[in-house]
């Protein structure tokens, strides 16, 4: 078990810049995913991390010594990979014995045949085979132990990477996009058994995913990175309720957030020449950006600062998510209702939206979050 | 139901229909040449005799008793026990350096390959001019050594003293000489399977090694590349094998008289080729054939055997 540091690391191929000056500090014992779209750079800081790429410049510490001219063999680190990766003719006890088998018996107590009568070698391979027992338990694979990886499905399949990432004590897991191979129903059943082997083990988990659920489900951070670069890294409800960037906001949640334009004057927002109940900064001006998640959205009658039509309904049974086309915006924004809410949501309805002032998130031209005068105390007034 | 059943009958017959050309082909190129040669190698015939006798298993008796056919075990034996596993184990390396480098990889792939694309008979025509004992190059390129600090080598300082060998004419260096042509044009062709395999070994597997701890190239190979490349294998060392037991080319080049120097190289396809043509002895050169076709159709079966147990996983 240990901590992770990664020190103003920088990745660059040729001249793409892949890694822009990453740095984040993850504690002994937390669960932190590194969550953006594909091509963000995620998985780079996950191999470099790992060992397996190396950096341009900047430094991976790991408790506190720098581990950048160590090879990924010696890092004492684990890895999950998407593709799981399990050697094809070795059988699942065999699959997680792998890592032991390298770093507990000698070059000769390995070699084939006469490798187990070497001296030393048989109680050895007696330890490893109750530790891969041991492993193969806690993650209820132990029936599937003489099985070969062709044989499995794929969330057994999972397992079995799973159960070679921990049959040794490693300072830290790594897992690429453990979930993203398997089926929609065994994604969430997996999700939560990881979450709980976390909690377990109480180690040091490093978590890829484009996937926001899952980095919201799981994690006790959430690093969201977007063009190279960490540009937020909160635990899952701060992410959620307080983004710094638009980015942010727009990836995490789902439905994804509303933005409308809007123009700042004198500590006021207008949208549409319609004044919002949300205040502004008195020293801002200018067209800024609004985010309003679809929760944060009612439907409104006399009071409403919002109208348009419904285009399109989406019934979860739950909840009810209408997309509304608003008058004077080409967009759409979406509104969670209550089911009670269906009849008054049909197709070509006209609708009237209103929202609490303080629920929506201030954003800057430049994409950045801007604080207003509702939410700086927004904690106090919630109180 | 009976509609389904006709339906069947009639897709079964069309099935027959479609696969007789086949079929036909096979039993007539194949299958009775193989029967005619199994019940030729029981009788004396000759080409062109109207008539022969049963001799039962005289020619196989012959096959196991005389000299000549020892020798010729002997020389196939020698070669193909050495040529496999030479032109596997050069064909595995040079893939193994080849994918490891860029650009330059390609030029090695070219050079390595070229023996393969060109016809091994003018090529063994090349090879004779080369170790001929007095003006070939491969002498003369010996003959520099003299008088150098290479003459503590045994071999260089007995040559200059004396002479050096004369290759071809020498039987204790024939078949040796014969076996490097054949590693020399074959393993090529064996590194340009073994790099097709090689495209299929999935690479974060190497990444899966080496984060569990495979540090040194060795285990790698041990652990990834080796059993990804056991179905390429399985048949390379068959075709290795079948090409080895068929060599011919250089041979009927290099002695065209009958097999070597005191027939150290004459090799069953030679045998075959010199007892059934050149001889006319049918009977004889059936009953190496029928010999042949058993070695080979063993191999085959072995493979078959590998494919469908051990490197499928």
């Amino acid at each position: 078990m240990a901590d992770l540091q990664i020190d103003h690391v920088t990745k660059a191929f040729g001249d793409t810049q892949v890694l822009k000056g990453i740095s984040l500090d993850i504690a002994d014992g937390e669960f932190v995913s590194l969550v953006g779209p594909s091509g963000c750079g995620k998985s780079t800081l996950l191999r470099i991390i790992a060992g397996l790429e190396g950096q341009t410049s900047g430094a991976i510490r790991i408790n506190g010594q720098d581990v950048s001219g160590i090879r990924a063999a010696d890092r004492n680190l684990s890895m999950v990979f998407q593709s799981y990766a399990l050697y094809p003719h070795l059988t699942v006890a065999e699959n997680i014995s792998v890592p032991l088998k390298m770093r507990q018996l000698s070059a000769s107590q390995r070699l084939p045949v006469i490798g187990p009568f070497i001296p030393g070698a048989r109680n050895r391979n007696v330890e490893i085979a109750a530790a891969v027992k041991h492993a193969a338990q806690t993650l209820e694979i132990d029936n599937l132990l003489d099985r070969k990886p062709g044989q499995l499905s794929g969330g057994q399949r999972q397992r079995v990477a799973l159960g070679r990432a921990l049959v040794r004590e490693p300072a830290a897991f790594l897992l690429d996009e453990p979930l993203s191979n398997l089926d929609a129903k065994l994604r969430v059943q997996t999700r939560a058994e990881i979450a709980e082997l976390h909690r377990r083990l109480g180690a040091t988990f490093v978590y890829v995913t484009h996937d926001q659920v899952e980095a919201m489900t799981m994690s006790s951070r959430i690093a969201v990175m977007m063009g190279g670069e960490i540009l937020q890294c909160d635990a899952p409800d701060e992410v959620y309720n307080n983004p710094l960037d638009i980015r942010v906001a727009e990836f995490i949640g789902s439905p994804k957030i509303n933005i409308l334009p809007v123009e700042a004057s004198d500590g006021a927002l207008t949208f549409d020449n319609v004044v919002l109940p949300t205040l502004a900064p008195k020293n801002l001006s200018g067209p800024v950006r609004i985010g309003l998640r679809p929760e944060a959205l009612r439907l409104a009658g006399e009071d409403a600062v919002l109208a348009g039509q419904v285009v399109h309904v989406e019934n979860l049974g739950s909840e009810i998510f209408a997309q509304i086309s608003l008058a004077g915006h080409d967009g759409r924004v979406t509104l969670r209702a209550a089911p009670e809410q269906r009849s008054s949501l049909y197709i070509g309805a006209n609708v009237g939206l209103a929202f609490d002032g303080s629920a929506a998130l201030l954003f800057g031209s430049d994409g950045k979050r801007i604080f207003n005068p509702h939410t700086v105390p927004a904690q106090s007034e919630v109180a | 139901m009976p509609v389904i059943a006709c339906a069947e009958t009639a897709q079964r017959r069309t099935a027959w229909w479609l696969t007789a050309p086949a079929l036909g082909l096979m039993v007539l190129i194949l299958l009775i040449p193989v029967v005619i040669a199994g019940v030729l190698s029981f009788t004396d015939y000759s080409l062109g005799n109207d008539t022969f006798n049963w001799v039962g298993a005289k020619n196989y008796d012959r096959l196991f008793s005389r000299s000549t056919y020892e020798k010729m075990f002997i020389a196939t034996f020698t070669y193909v026990v050495t040529v496999v596993p030479l032109s596997v184990g050069l064909g595995l390396g040079a893939a193994l350096l080849i994918n490891s480098m860029g650009r330059i990889g390609d030029i090695y792939k070219t050079i390595y390959f070229l023996p393969v694309m060109a016809t091994l008979l003018a090529m063994a025509i090349a090879w004779e001019f080369m170790l001929h004992p007095s003006i070939g190059m491969v002498n003369r390129t010996l003959e520099m050594s003299c008088g150098t600090i290479l003459e503590i080598i045994p071999f260089l300082k007995n040559g200059c003293a004396d002479r050096f060998p004369l290759w071809l004419g020498d039987k204790d260096y024939a078949i040796w000489v014969i076996c490097f042509i054949g590693v020399w044009q074959g393993f090529g062709f064996n590194m340009v399977l073994y790099l097709a395999g090689l495209t299929g070994v999935h690479r974060e597997l190497y990444h899966a090694a080496e984060m569990d701890g495979a540090k040194s190239g060795w285990e790698r190979f041990r652990l990834v590349t080796w059993p990804a490349l056991g179905p390429t294998t399985v048949f390379v060392v068959t075709i290795s094998c079948i090409r080895a037991f068929q060599v011919f080319d250089t041979i009927e080049a290099f002695w065209p008289q009958g097999g070597g120097p005191n027939k150290s190289t004459y090799v069953m396809m030679f045998a075959i080729f010199e007892k059934g043509i050149q001889q006319n002895l049918i009977g004889i050169g059936s009953a190496i054939t029928v010999l042949f076709l058993i070695f080979v159709m063993f191999l085959t079966l072995i493979q078959r055997w590998l494919v469908e147990r051990k490197v499928h996983y």
